[in-house]
């Protein structure tokens, strides 16, 4: 899975090369890069028209430093309008920068260029023919720079209140994207996941995720209230101790569809917030948030790699990976460090010392149910066993573990 | 032709129930939505906490509500629709509070519905999601519900209308049961062909949606035909207020935060002809009671006023 860092906040045009710099030293690989932090959205606002070489200038020159740094570009978005806009004449501008957008993707390395549907000024039956000739009228481009242009879900605006606006309804974007799709004659169009859209409109993820299915390229991951427009970084935005994104759902819903596409770190407002001389940890922070939703959404794909797997754990881990993935991928044995538990049953499954490792075959996976990942994984590695390696975890459930239901 | 109707909670009062439909008159309404749920109450349900009233006979019940009859019928107040104590199931509770809730409260429920001669009676779906890890197998429990009731209502002549709803994931609104309108449409043709009558409608809830962000217009606009009875209050967007329309905004120059316009639009595209019922009995807490007529007779007014918008859109649209 593509983890990729947004640029926005970080890459300034002042200073690009330290903004690169930092994203490179907390490991990614990979930048999202936001072009609406280049012509922000009050930009827009008042402005009619933008001096298009001044946003060229400056993104080549980034581009190239870029390239010194061997990071790549997979994904960009192209500048918007907030969704509470006066602007009612401005679709113009607006097609001029997403060509801007897929031309400049194309020479950055692009495969996904988020465009957002035009809506300032457009009459609500219009809505879908409006945006169906504008997607069409880029494709075109966007086919010469072998990119796929992404449609997201989007919040309207009620005088301020932030409710579901264009493709915020499962079976809009559906529509949208195959109707597109089906129009060129290939799969040029796909979805961004706009996580903290979602959670402004109080979507149940899980089912928005697999009704978009396949189509889900890209997801921008990204924390809010649940009322303001804000992106923070995942699991910073708790209340009385309690989450306010269900990342339990989303994460459950790719697991669901095997997402492998693109997660974008959008973290914004939360680099804004802190002072400069944090930003080294923040996103060193934001690196292992990607790695770790990585882990967590892939968690069934690497179950299903292997043909032949045993557990490494006889505690709760264990009872839960017997109970939700026992019959799908059903292990050998367990094993576990404690040796009272050495020749008893648990959950169906025969305990064993970890020495019975030694007489795995090649390819069997040891599916490690403990949190002691690391140390295990060391235990392991000593005995100089080669066999592939699993994390499992039970953090994210489909159905809360001790529950019963009816 | 559109009427307007109000809850009947904190108005119609069980001691002197001629004086409350006489207040629900003289304020502008000609429709009430019967609060049975206030005879079991959700905060006492949560806490496993049962009152025996539904364990009254159906004849006792009947004797209960007798006078409630004859002063809506004196008054000329039709009741139109009434809430089914909710929720009818509680995931973590005993087997012998769901089954006294599904058993006697829901059947019971049905008997009074018919006594009042109401056509609709709202029910709340399940909310268990979270514990059956998806919304169709949610679904499917409500559905077992409806099916176990649909009979009973086919036999009584009742519409059950089954409403949007909410949940609540770390103290934040999220959608709940009923709240995907493609879903429903299918949902509700479906258990109506199978028992060849129109045993379940819809229960639009203006305030659950805004909550949610759930666009009104195209929601009812799908719903259409479906949509029997209404559920009007007004919120800020973060709590279920049930306060009166126009009340909430968010900005200087204070414009209405939830979109009125789109449910009268969304009224109008389905040509609903029935009753605009306000479900704003915690409005009644947050007045002065001697201001209880007053704020009855704005609230009607306010119904006044979207039957004259939604008019002038469907001739609009004519």
């Amino acid at each position: 899975m593509n983890i990729l860092c947004t640029s926005h906040k970080i890459i300034s045009k002042q200073n690009p090369q330290q903004g690169i710099r930092h994203i490179q030293s907390a490991g990614f690989e990979d930048i999202f890069w936001d072009l609406s932090a280049y012509v922000p959205s009050w930009k827009l606002e008042s402005v009619l028209s933008e001096n298009m070489e001044d946003i060229s200038g400056f993104l080549e020159d980034v581009l190239i430093q870029e390239d010194k740094g061997g990071l790549k570009s997979s994904i960009v978005q192209m500048p918007y309008l907030a969704a509470d806009t006066k602007q009612k004449n401005i679709q113009e501008l607006l097609f001029k920068l997403a060509l801007f957008a897929i031309e400049f993707g194309g020479r950055a390395g692009c495969v996904g260029v988020i465009i957002k549907p035009l809506f300032a000024g457009v009459l609500k039956e219009m809505i879908w023919e409006v945006n169906r000739a504008y997607y069409l009228s880029l494709a075109e481009m966007a086919k010469k720079q072998e990119s796929i242009i992404l449609l997201e879900n989007q919040c309207k605006s009620i005088h301020g209140h932030l409710v579901r606006g264009i493709c915020a309804e499962a079976e809009e974007a559906v529509k949208w994207v195959d109707a597109l799709n089906e129009e060129v004659g290939e799969e040029r169009f796909g979805f961004c996941l706009d996580v903290g859209v979602c959670n402004i409109c109080g979507q149940n993820m899980y089912d928005f995720v697999c009704s978009l299915g396949h189509r889900i390229k890209t997801v921008k991951m990204r924390d809010c209230d649940g009322m303001q427009d804000s992106s923070l970084l995942p699991f910073t935005c708790a209340n009385k101790g309690l989450q306010q994104t269900d990342w339990r759902s989303l994460i459950w819903g790719l697991r669901e569809i095997e997402f492998k596409g693109s997660l974008i770190l959008d973290f914004a407002d939360t680099i804004a917030g802190f002072s400069p001389l944090f930003r080294p940890q923040i996103l060193q922070i934001a690196k292992s948030l990607g790695d770790y939703f990585g882990w967590q959404i892939e968690m069934e794909q690497f179950l299903q790699k292997y043909d032949q797997r045993v557990l490494f754990g006889a505690g709760n881990m264990c009872r839960n990976y017997m109970k939700y993935y026992g019959e799908k991928f059903p292990p050998l044995f367990t094993c576990d460090n404690n040796s009272k538990l050495w020749e008893t049953s648990f959950c169906g499954l025969k305990v064993n010392s970890p020495e019975y490792l030694k007489g795995l075959p090649e390819n069997c996976a040891i599916v490690i149910c403990n949190i002691y990942y690391k140390e295990i994984t060391c235990q392991i590695k000593n005995m100089k066993l080669t066999n592939p390696i699993v994390y499992f975890s039970d953090e994210y459930l489909p159905v809360q573990a001790d529950m019963e239901c009816d | 032709m559109l009427k307007i109707g109000v809850q009947s909670d904190n108005v119609i009062e069980d001691g002197n129930p001629q004086e409350g439909f006489a207040v629900v008159r003289r304020t502008g309404f000609s429709c009430v939505d019967f609060s049975l749920n206030r005879y079991l109450r959700n905060s006492n349900i949560y806490k496993s906490e049962i009152n025996h009233f539904f364990s009254q006979s159906i004849q006792e019940l009947e004797m209960h509500f007798s006078s409630h009859k004859l002063a809506a019928e004196r008054e000329q107040i039709f009741i139109n629709q009434m809430h089914m104590p909710y929720p009818i199931y509680m995931p973590n509770g005993s087997n012998e509070l769901n089954g006294y809730l599904r058993e006697v409260v829901a059947p019971k429920s049905l008997a009074v519905c018919a006594f009042f001669g109401c056509p609709y009676i709202v029910l709340h779906g399940y909310k268990t999601v979270q514990y059956v890890g998806s919304e169709e197998k949610e679904w499917d429990q409500t559905e077992r519900l409806i099916n176990f009731l649909a009979p009973m209502a086919k036999e009584m002549g009742i519409t059950l209308c089954i409403e949007n709803l909410y949940s609540n994931v770390g103290g934040h609104i999220v959608g709940g049961s009923c709240c995907n309108a493609a879903k429903l449409t299918e949902r509700i043709d479906r258990i109506n062909e199978k028992y060849h009558a129109e045993v379940l409608g819809f229960c639009f809830d203006t305030g659950h949606a805004n909550l949610v962000g759930i666009d009104f217009e195209n929601f009812m606009t799908k719903l259409g035909h479906r949509l029997k009875v209404l559920h009007i209050h007004d919120n800020d967007g973060k709590g279920d207020l049930h306060q009166i329309p126009f009340t909430f905004t968010l900005n200087r120059e204070n414009e209405p935060s939830t979109d009125w316009e789109a449910f009268i639009k969304g009224i109008c595209n389905i040509r609903f002809d029935k009753v605009l019922s306000f479900e704003t009995a915690p409005v009644l807490n947050a007045f002065p009671e001697e201001m209880k007529e007053t704020v009855l007779s704005f609230i009607a007014q306010i119904g006044q006023y979207f039957i004259k918008k939604i008019e002038k859109c469907k001739h609009m649209i004519l």
